[in-house]
Formats: structure tokens, sequence, C-alpha cells
């Protein structure tokens, strides 16, 4: 999901446009935000950091994923990508004096592709985070990959010898018995999940979307330690 | 009697290519394993199956692997000869 969304949001060719059509429509969207009221009170120079932060997290593949469901929204990914088009909104308009900069013109380009589809849900999804924020369920996950019949038994064998090497390397990093650093065990956790994906795609993916929706969940699980002892 | 030794072993010879076979979803099964564990194969075209969760897969481009579950659980993938 990370991946897809940032080469979507980058080649945003349309930047022009649409922030100017966006704008009529967020500024009707806003009087409710207080985040709005902030964002306009606050000077110009408080104000460019902000989509600075908003362009990086766009860019960067994996980022976005997390961010949005630490921010406990929806699971499904069109509202997770709205997320990020609500927060960028009260920023379109002090980024506007300064579009003459260099750094906030890449602020508004993740916009447009990301807003295109839903402006309205944009102003539903704040008011019903918590309820749709998919909590990370990895026993329900696991089970659905036992019983999915999209992969075969000999492949889920495999899948599960190669998962239980990972979480042994991992049981590793964290007794700190070697010396085994996180990034060292992003790269075959990643690998690992691309497997599992390009496995389940075809077959099942609703399976494939929800364990992708939860690649950033998991990797959290794994890297923080009181979390991993409870799940192991 | 021996039209019947002939019917019964007609009726073997031909079930066992067929317990042998080639069910679509095992040869993808095997396909998977092979490339779950990094060997060259492109598509399993045929296999044997040589006792429970134990194959000898054909591939493509002419490799073949014996495929097997051994006493660890492991699901091991070795060049057959």
């Amino acid at each position: 999901m990370g991946a897809p969304a940032a080469p979507g949001a980058s080649p945003g060719t349309t930047t022009a446009p649409t922030p100017a059509s966006r704008e009529p429509k967020a500024e009707s969207a806003k009087p409710p935000a207080a985040s709005t009221a902030e964002a306009a009170s606050k000077p110009e120079a408080a104000s460019k950091p902000e989509p600075a932060k908003v362009a990086t997290n766009a860019a960067s593949s994996p980022r976005p994923a997390t961010q949005p469901k630490v921010e406990a929204r929806p699971a499904t990914q069109p509202k997770v990508e709205t997320k990020p088009a609500t927060q960028s909104k009260p920023e379109a308009k002090p980024a506007a004096p300064a579009v003459a900069d260099a750094k906030p013109a890449p602020a508004p380009e993740p916009k447009p592709a990301v807003d295109a589809k839903p402006v309205a849900e944009a102003k539903a999804a704040p008011q019903a985070p918590a309820k749709t924020a998919a909590p990370l369920d990895i026993k329900s996950l696991e089970q659905r990959l036992k019983e999915t019949p999209a992969i075969g038994i000999m492949t889920k064998l495999s899948l599960k010898n190669q998962v239980d090497d990972l979480l042994e390397k991992f049981r590793e990093y964290h007794r700190g018995a070697r010396k085994v650093a996180l990034d060292e065990l992003r790269r075959p956790y990643e690998l690992l999940l691309m497997k599992v994906l390009s496995l389940l795609q075809d077959g099942d993916p609703a399976l494939a979307q929800a364990i992708n929706a939860s690649r950033d969940a998991i990797w959290q699980v794994l890297t923080d330690r009181e979390k991993f002892l409870q799940l192991t | 009697m021996t039209r019947i030794v002939r019917a019964v072993t007609l009726a073997v010879l031909a079930i066992t290519p067929a317990f042998a076979a080639d069910d679509p979803a095992q040869r993808k099964d095997l396909t998977a394993v092979i490339a779950l564990h990094g060997l060259p194969c492109g598509e399993v075209v045929s296999y044997e199956a040589k006792g429970d969760r134990e194959f000898v897969a054909t591939c493509k481009d002419g490799n073949r692997y014996h495929v097997f579950v051994d006493k660890n659980g492991r699901v091991m993938v070795e060049k057959a000869r």
C-alpha cells in the first residue's frame, strides 16, 4: 500500500489546477476544524516546516501507511489516503504565498493525487477515526493465512519456515545475543512480506490487502520488545 | 481368470499415473515452493509423488527437484539427478 501511494502521489503533474480547485472546497470544509484556525493564526514561518514534513511523509513509501494508522485512520486504503489530505489542507493556504520558494512546492504535489477521489469522505473521516482504526490482529491474520486456499500446503509450510527463521532473528535481536541491526532485519521482513503478498494477491486479494495494510503495524510489533514477547 | 487378471492389471496401470499425476494446484504449489527457495525453475510441468509430502518436480527449464518435508517440519528442496 505504501509503495503504490508514493508513486501515485509524486507524479502529480497537475499541481496548479487541483489546489486551486480544492481551495474553495477546503475552505467550505474547514470552518468546523480547529486546526484551520490554528494554521491561520500561525505566522508563515511556523507553517513552513509543516508542508515540508507532509511532503516527506508522502514521498517515502513505508511512512504513509504508518502515519495514518497511528493516527487511527480507517483501515481501507482510500480512507487512509484521505487523512494526509485533511492534514495538509490547512497548510496549503500558507504555502500559497510562499509558492515561489523551492521547498513548499513539493508539498501540494501529493495532495492532488490523494485528494482526487474523496473530498466528501475527507470530511467524514475525522469524525469516525477511532471506530474504523484497524487494530492489528496478528492472530486473525495468521489464521486467515492458514486457511486461505490461495496457497498450497507445501508453500504454507515453506512460508512458515521462513517466518520462523525471521522470528528467530528478531528474538536474537531482542535478546541482544547477536549483533543484529534493525535495518538488517527490515529487508528480510519486507522480502518475506512481498513473497506472501505475491502468493496471495491473485487467490485471496482481500487477505493480501489486509496484510499489506498491517505491514508497518506488524513491523512495530516485531521491533517492540514488549509486544514481541507477548506475541511469541 | 486371465481376463480378470488382465483387467485388474490394466486398471492398476490406468490408475497409477493418475495417482502420480498432474494436479494443477499441486504443480502450482511446488512451483511456489521452489521459487520461495530461490531456485531456478520457471514452472513445474510435472511431478511425481514419492510419498506423503514428498515429490520430485520437473520444471519447464529441465531442472528437477526433490521437494519434501524433513523430520523437523522444514520444507526442503534439493536438486534431483
